[in-house]
């Protein structure tokens, strides 16, 4: 087939190019390391400032005790301030509707009693004890964030258990090595009792710093190459998808889109071979990428290999789809690379490749949906740092499909009207 | 010449308001060279564009060996070669690669289409270069390897639009030596130029258009006939801020000067007996003050003829 021939010239001559190359290979990989250098904690590299800010978090404490002031103290302290927006609600109900209508990411409940559950009362057994628990709700459509909400949330949970269960182990050996100690010591055993209990211990004092954030199910540590690394990779695909489509009008210009025109070669088949270029080119670019990404900064792209195949095979379609979509109607190539140098800075600011899009709310979050970049990065996050399976990526996949198919296919349609005169 | 080729009947080809080609009708017949001369935006390039697929004519009809440009292009491609006016290649392939991409383009597969490519190398006499990217080749070389890739499918018909614009004019003489040997084997060629040399040099008959109209059509003997015995009588002036109109008005009113005109100060005048007209001439311009630099006289040529039928110098 002719298209077949076009196509792998143009991705011969694309990756020819060192000059294009630079843009399509070297600029992602450049840039995530510069921002995950600035933002991560990459090797004791880079600082320490938070990648992603300001998650909507509330957090419902009906608790009295000691216990639930510190998961509040923890939660609003100074180090997670910029990280975490915390509102208290009191109200379990409401501050769950506020995640349903995209105003918060999760919900911490502490019920009432927490602290009297897990801090034995005098004469009360350990098992009931350790009965008490706390809830946190998650926002199912969010990727990013919710896992940032379980990770601290765990880690102070984590740190409490930690310090209840050294202090009850610790008691129970003094009283015990006492009593052995004989007389002399049997009046120790009833004071260290008493001052050992949980409530004589001021959790509050207890630094719980977030030393790392885990996310997910394999409790990775959260990279924040795993954002940003889809995300310069969406978005510069969409460049060079951009780029890509230009050069049907350079072929234009050059002459040798007219002169493919007199050979024998339908016109739908150069077209198509035109656009399949620009696929192959973005397939190549972003399969690169993935490898690179996983080769020099040890990223995981998940466990499900068909899950990513199908997001980045479906992300390069719709790209090269809306690229070809929207150089069909530029007037010339420069047009069109205005045109397309501009969609690709709103939708990757949109779409969320560089910050995440489940953060915006209201109408940014309404338009980002309209973006082919958001859906690619749900995805791709989906399996990167959800470590999510081929089922978690359907949607995106869907709806990624039909972004291609429909701009794929008018493109295809409206470049025949143009050419044919 | 034994029989046609290429039918052109009524050829007519508008954009919005302008009307590129206006009813251009001719025939070329096998084995010949045909070239239609005209200046830029003439038409010529509309006309092949039309006659090779790429524009669909807005009225009239054209046959290549029996083929309906309307309903049977996909065998009149297959039956033409195209040379375009651009360097129409792929800058950072190699020649060979270039020409493996639009053979392939033309159907040919496998050592068929090695052997073709051996032999257009060998035509363009670029074999030991065959594997440099075309990007590093001189502006003649382009120009070899553009028409190498007309020739690949072994075309009964070669179309060469404005192959030697902007080309050195050694690269220049051996591409017309190229056509006239293709030509020589047996390949019919229509050609479009506006040099009056080339055209007069290569073609067995010309078709002089302008403004999208086919104006005159013949060999050239036939179409200097139509001037007559006019000659062209050149004269170049020194700018000395005359006053050109007034002067042309002025040689105009001489018995025997059929046309006069003034472009890049070099006075062109066509005349009948010009030797005999010539004192008068130079007096008239002596009168308005013009100082002459040369004079020179021409047999009704090409440019003759196009000055006749158009009242404007071919490169205008």
């Amino acid at each position: 087939m002719k298209s077949l021939q076009i196509a792998w010239k143009d991705t011969l001559t694309r990756f020819r190019d060192w000059k294009a190359l630079v843009g399509l290979l070297g600029a992602p990989l450049i840039i995530s390391t510069l921002i995950g250098l600035a933002f991560g904690n990459i090797g004791g590299l880079g600082g320490t400032e938070a990648p992603i800010s300001n998650i909507e978090m509330i957090l419902v404490n009906q608790d009295a005790g000691d216990l639930g002031a510190n998961y509040e103290e923890v939660l609003t302290s100074e180090g997670l301030q910029d990280l975490l927006n915390v509102r208290q609600m009191n109200d379990l109900e409401a501050a769950r509707a506020e995640i349903e209508a995209g105003n918060a990411r999760g919900v911490l409940f502490i019920p009432a009693g927490f602290s009297d559950a897990l801090i034995p009362e005098e004469g009360s057994t350990g098992e009931e004890a350790m009965s008490g628990s706390v809830e946190l709700y998650l926002d199912p459509a969010a990727n990013i964030s919710p896992f940032i909400i379980q990770s601290i949330v765990e880690q102070i949970t984590a740190g409490a258990n930690t310090i209840l269960l050294a202090a009850g182990v610790t008691a129970d050996q003094i009283v015990e090595q006492a009593e052995l100690l004989g007389p002399a010591m049997e009046n120790l055993a009833p004071v260290l009792t008493a001052e050992l209990q949980p409530e004589n211990f001021d959790f509050s004092s207890q630094k719980l710093t977030l030393n790392k954030i885990e996310v997910g199910e394999a409790r990775e540590s959260f990279s924040p190459f795993a954002f940003f690394i889809p995300g310069m990779a969406v978005f510069f695909l969409m460049f060079s998808m951009f780029d890509g489509s230009r050069s049907i009008l350079l072929e234009e210009s050059r002459g040798t889109l007219p002169r493919l025109m007199t050979t024998p070669t339908p016109i739908w088949q150069i077209i198509l071979g035109k656009m399949g270029g620009t696929f192959m080119t973005g397939l190549l670019q972003f399969t690169i990428l993935v490898i690179a990404s996983t080769l020099i900064f040890g990223i995981s792209w998940g466990s499900s290999i068909p899950g990513l195949i199908t997001v980045v095979v479906l992300t390069v379609f719709a790209a090269s789809g809306l690229g070809a979509l929207l150089t069909v109607f530029a007037r010339n190539e420069t047009q069109a690379s205005i045109v397309g140098s501009a969609v690709s800075l709103v939708f990757g600011a949109l779409g969320g490749s560089f910050f995440p899009a489940e953060n915006f709310s209201g109408v940014i979050n309404v338009i980002s949906k309209f973006t082919l970049n958001r859906w690619a990065m749900q995805g791709l996050t989906t399996l990167t740092i959800r470590q999510g399976g081929f089922n978690d990526i359907l949607l995106e996949a869907g709806i990624l499909g039909a972004i291609g198919l429909v701009t794929f296919s008018l493109a295809l349609w409206a470049f025949q009207r143009r050419f044919v005169k | 010449m034994t029989d046609t080729i290429l039918h052109a009947e009524n050829l007519h080809k508008s954009f919005d308001e302008i009307n590129a080609v206006n009813g251009v009708s001719f025939e070329i017949q096998r084995g010949e060279i045909l070239s239609l001369l005209g200046p830029n935006g003439a038409g010529k390039t509309t006309t092949i564009s039309m006659l090779s697929g790429l524009l669909k004519p807005t009225q009239g009809q054209a046959y290549i060996d029996g083929h309906s440009v309307l309903s049977d292009a996909e065998a009149v491609k297959q039956t033409i070669g195209v040379v375009p006016q651009e360097i129409a290649l792929y800058p950072t392939l190699s020649a060979r690669e270039n020409l493996a991409f639009w053979g392939k383009m033309y159907g040919l597969r496998g050592s068929y289409l090695q052997e073709r490519i051996a032999a257009v190398l060998e035509v363009a006499g670029l074999a030991e270069r065959a594997d440099a990217k075309v990007e590093t080749y001189s502006g003649g070389m382009k120009r070899r390897i553009n028409i190498a890739v007309g020739l690949l499918h072994q075309p009964k018909v070669l179309y060469m639009d404005e192959p030697t614009v902007g080309i050195d004019p050694q690269s220049r003489r051996r591409i017309l030596d190229t056509v006239m040997e293709l030509n020589q084997s047996g390949l019919t060629v229509l050609y479009t130029t506006h040099y009056m040399e080339e055209a007069e040099e290569l073609s067995n008959r010309i078709g002089i258009i302008d403004h999208g109209q086919l104006i005159a059509l013949g060999s050239q003997s036939e179409l200097t006939k139509t001037v007559g015995e006019f000659d062209i009588v050149r004269i170049g002036l020194e700018p000395d801020g005359l006053d050109y109109a007034a002067l042309s008005a002025a040689l105009q009113k001489i018995a025997g000067v059929n046309q006069a005109l003034i472009e890049d100060d070099e006075l062109i005048l066509q005349a009948q007996e010009a030797n005999a007209v010539l004192s008068k001439i130079v007096s008239t311009i002596d009168k308005a003050n013009g100082r002459i630099r040369s004079i020179k006289i021409e047999e009704p040529n090409l440019e003759a003829v196009f000055l006749h039928l158009t009242g404007r110098a071919l490169r205008d």
